[in-house]
């Protein structure tokens, strides 16, 4: 057996927290593109068209039934190759911006749904008593509407967030170095010893972003229908 | 027959129960009246342990227990003997209509498939429902679904019936068809309990009617008695109030 | 962008000796995953005390952490750990490092799916009203007979469509078993990929089987959910 260093972790989590922001500024970069797409997917959706409406549907069906780690291989070495078609060399790209277009990608289908839940679930009453009762459509989007579809959808949303901080951890296998990265990137130099310790303090790493994730939107959340129910109490 | 005692229930701080007996002979017919958040629902459940109160004891098939200190053997020998009629009928949504009425005979008291179907059949005749056996609960209206609910306490031959508000979640135009069946059975001299809010039922059914509020029983005795000459201030308010919405109803 | 067709032909034969490993890896996980993760869900809900809060940290950091992690975590693990047990401990002279390596990709994947099916099933037990339940005692079933007779099937009908949503997750992370030199799909096509550089051709081909048996697992559930549900549907008039 060979020894367990407890204090290796934390020497593990301080050397990999620096790259932190790698990790977090891939999320951002995603979850901009990703909800972008995903807008305009979840209009597909919802509005009449049938071709829009089949396309829309096809590709959400598509990109839940593939692995992140298949779709990120074919961005990776297809998307280069791709683009040199059109005169375009991808090739010397920062690792960072085939993460975030694999993920925005993927993450799109999952806001469509987002999208497409929080807007169904909203009665379309709610709209018109608040235009009979004199606000403009935009107050009555902004003030009535939002608010409850903000409800409903951050849920929704945390959940894909925390799903797509897990998949993105598959980054390291393109070679980008966020916190997972960074952590394989140390077992290699340390010839594979410290692996258990330098996973420990990965483990943290995750577990703590979820909670503070789950924490963060949970408030957010309660303080937004407590703002409801208070609206409405007087 | 069955006999409970000092019934004292609390929810967190708020006392439900305060104190109420009551006492059922074969063939009675009680009926529950009085305000809501009076208690009568949590006396019902009480009665047959979907509550257990803190308080008080009961006595029923040679059984007799302190409520707080029953045993498993003890309530599930109660249940045995009564049958319970929801609110909300609470029919097993994964079963059709006999399959609701034979399981606690085939499953909980081992009767065998056949003679539970049998049965089963019989009590749904007497609902009323010989062609619905093998409809599903979303596939009936809710005057059907309590009719299926009656026909399942009643399968067991039970000692006493317990129906709470049985109307109440029905549509007006469905209460009827509920009511008569309940009518069949007082007159083939069931023993039933009954929290509701039909004073026309309580008038023309109830051996006796007892009247609740905040906890406590606050006047009991014949219909003919607690309607044309009741005593209590607080059932002399509580049935004007009432009364006066069902004739306002009528109009 | 020109794609090599002919390799992509060979490719798909190679890669399909892979589907039984990863319908292996995926069945397995959940014939072992659905009945702990239900035996979690209700322990969950009846009791209390230590052995839930166990239960609650476990599922809460196999939850919140990424399957990759868990996977290198394990595999970096067990098997030096058992070899130190079984040979070290009880001087039994097993080689552990003679296991099929599709074995630690069974524990792995159990681990993962059971946490994440405990929650699905404490849900799907939630949505069962309470007055189920209460019906079925004052019927004279025992709490047990009430459970499997009354709560536990419509339970499992509204569990089914998240237990298609966690299958098909299931199905996708096994795509991660080439870690622990489990020769899956993945494993045989990335071999193929890197003989002759045809990176996108081979990924392309992993892409079309696994939508291929991602809709085979959606058509399967859809037939269940069909077959299970007759009760919830209501007829018009």
């Amino acid at each position: 057996m060979r020894p367990f260093h407890p204090e290796f972790i934390l020497t593990a989590f301080v050397q990999i927290i620096p790259y932190l922001w790698v990790t977090i500024a891939t999320m951002i970069g995603t979850v901009v593109f990703g909800s972008l797409i995903g807008l305009i997917l979840a209009r597909a959706n919802i509005r009449r068209g049938f071709v829009s409406r089949v396309l829309a549907q096809a590709y959400i069906y598509i990109t839940r039934c593939i692995p992140s780690i298949v779709m990120l291989f074919i961005v990776y070495y297809g998307l280069p190759e791709l683009m040199l078609g059109f005169g375009i060399d991808l090739n010397n790209m920062n690792k960072g911006f085939f993460v975030i277009v694999t993920f925005s990608i993927l993450f799109s289908a999952n806001m469509a749904e987002v999208f497409r839940s929080a807007y169904e679930t909203i009665d379309k009453g709610q709209r018109e008593a608040a235009l009979c009762a004199g606000l403009s459509e935009w107050q009555a989007f902004y003030r009535i509407v939002l608010p409850q579809c903000i409800v409903v959808a951050l849920p929704n949303f945390t959940n894909a967030l925390v799903n797509l901080m897990k998949e993105g951890s598959l980054s390291y296998t393109i070679g980008l170095i966020d916190v997972m990265g960074k952590g394989q990137l140390m077992i290699g130099q340390n010839f594979g010893s410290y692996s258990l310790e330098t996973y420990l303090a990965l483990t943290v790493i995750y577990w703590g972003l979820t909670v503070i994730m789950e924490k963060g939107f949970g408030g957010l959340e309660e303080r937004i229908s407590k703002r409801k129910k208070l609206a409405a109490a007087s | 027959m069955l006999e409970v005692k000092d019934i004292h229930k609390k929810f967190g701080d708020h006392e439900i129960l305060k104190g109420v007996s009551l006492n059922v002979e074969k063939g009675d017919i009680i009926v529950i009246l009085g305000p809501s958040g009076s208690g009568k629902t949590t006396l019902l459940r009480s009665i047959n342990f979907l509550e257990r109160a803190e308080k008080g004891t009961i006595d029923f098939k040679g059984i007799h227990t302190e409520f707080r200190s029953a045993g498993k053997k003890q309530i599930h020998e109660i249940r045995q003997h009564t049958g319970f009629v929801f609110q909300n009928y609470n029919l097993y949504a994964n079963k059709t209509a006999l399959e609701n009425v034979t399981e606690g005979l085939t499953v909980a008291r081992r009767v065998p498939k056949e003679e539970a179907i049998r049965r089963g059949k019989e009590a749904l005749d007497k609902v009323g429902l010989s062609d619905r056996y093998d409809f599903y609960p979303s596939q009936l209206s809710g005057g059907q679904q309590q009719r299926v609910g009656i026909a399942r306490a009643i399968v067991t031959n039970p000692d006493v019936i317990l129906f709470d508000e049985p109307t109440s979640a029905l549509d007006p135009e469905l209460v009827g068809e509920v009511l008569n069946v309940m009518k069949t059975l007082a007159k083939e001299g069931a023993t039933m309990i009954v929290v509701t809010h039909e004073m026309s039922f309580a008038q023309s059914v109830a051996s006796r009617v007892v009247f609740m509020d905040q906890g406590v029983v606050v006047e009991e005795g014949s219909p003919h008695q607690m309607f044309s000459a009741p005593k209590d201030p607080r059932t002399m308010q509580f049935l004007k109030r009432v009364l006066r919405e069902d004739f306002d109803y009528n109009i | 962008m020109k794609l090599n067709t002919q390799f992509m032909g060979q490719t798909l034969i190679h890669a399909l000796a892979g589907v039984p490993v990863t319908l292996e890896i995926t069945i397995v996980t959940l014939l072992i995953s659905v009945p702990l993760a239900f035996l979690m869900a209700l322990a969950r809900i009846k009791g209390r005390g230590i052995g839930n809060r166990i239960i609650s940290v476990y599922v809460s950091m196999i939850r919140s952490t990424p399957v990759v992690l868990q996977i290198l975590f394990l595999y970096s693990l067990i098997p030096t750990l058992l070899n130190y047990l079984l040979n070290q401990v009880w001087h039994l002279d097993i080689n552990i490092f003679r296991v099929n390596p599709i074995v630690y990709a069974f524990v792995v994947f159990s681990l993962n799916t059971t946490a994440i099916l405990s929650e699905v099933f404490r849900s799907a037990l939630l949505t069962v009203g309470k007055g189920q339940m209460e019906a079925a005692l004052c019927a004279g079933l025992t709490s047990w007979q009430a459970y499997i007779r009354i709560v536990i099937p419509q339970a499992l009908v509204s569990a089914l469509p998240n237990l298609c949503n966690t299958s098909i997750n299931l199905l996708k992370s096994t795509s991660l078993a080439f870690m622990m030199t489990v020769k899956d799909i993945m494993a045989i096509t990335k071999v193929d990929a890197a003989f002759g550089y045809n990176y996108i051709e081979a990924y392309l081909v992993v892409f079309v089987i696994y939508i291929v048996l991602c809709t085979v697992v959606q058509l399967l559930f859809t037939f269940i959910e069909k077959n299970l549900s007759g009760y919830k549907k209501l007829v018009a008039g």
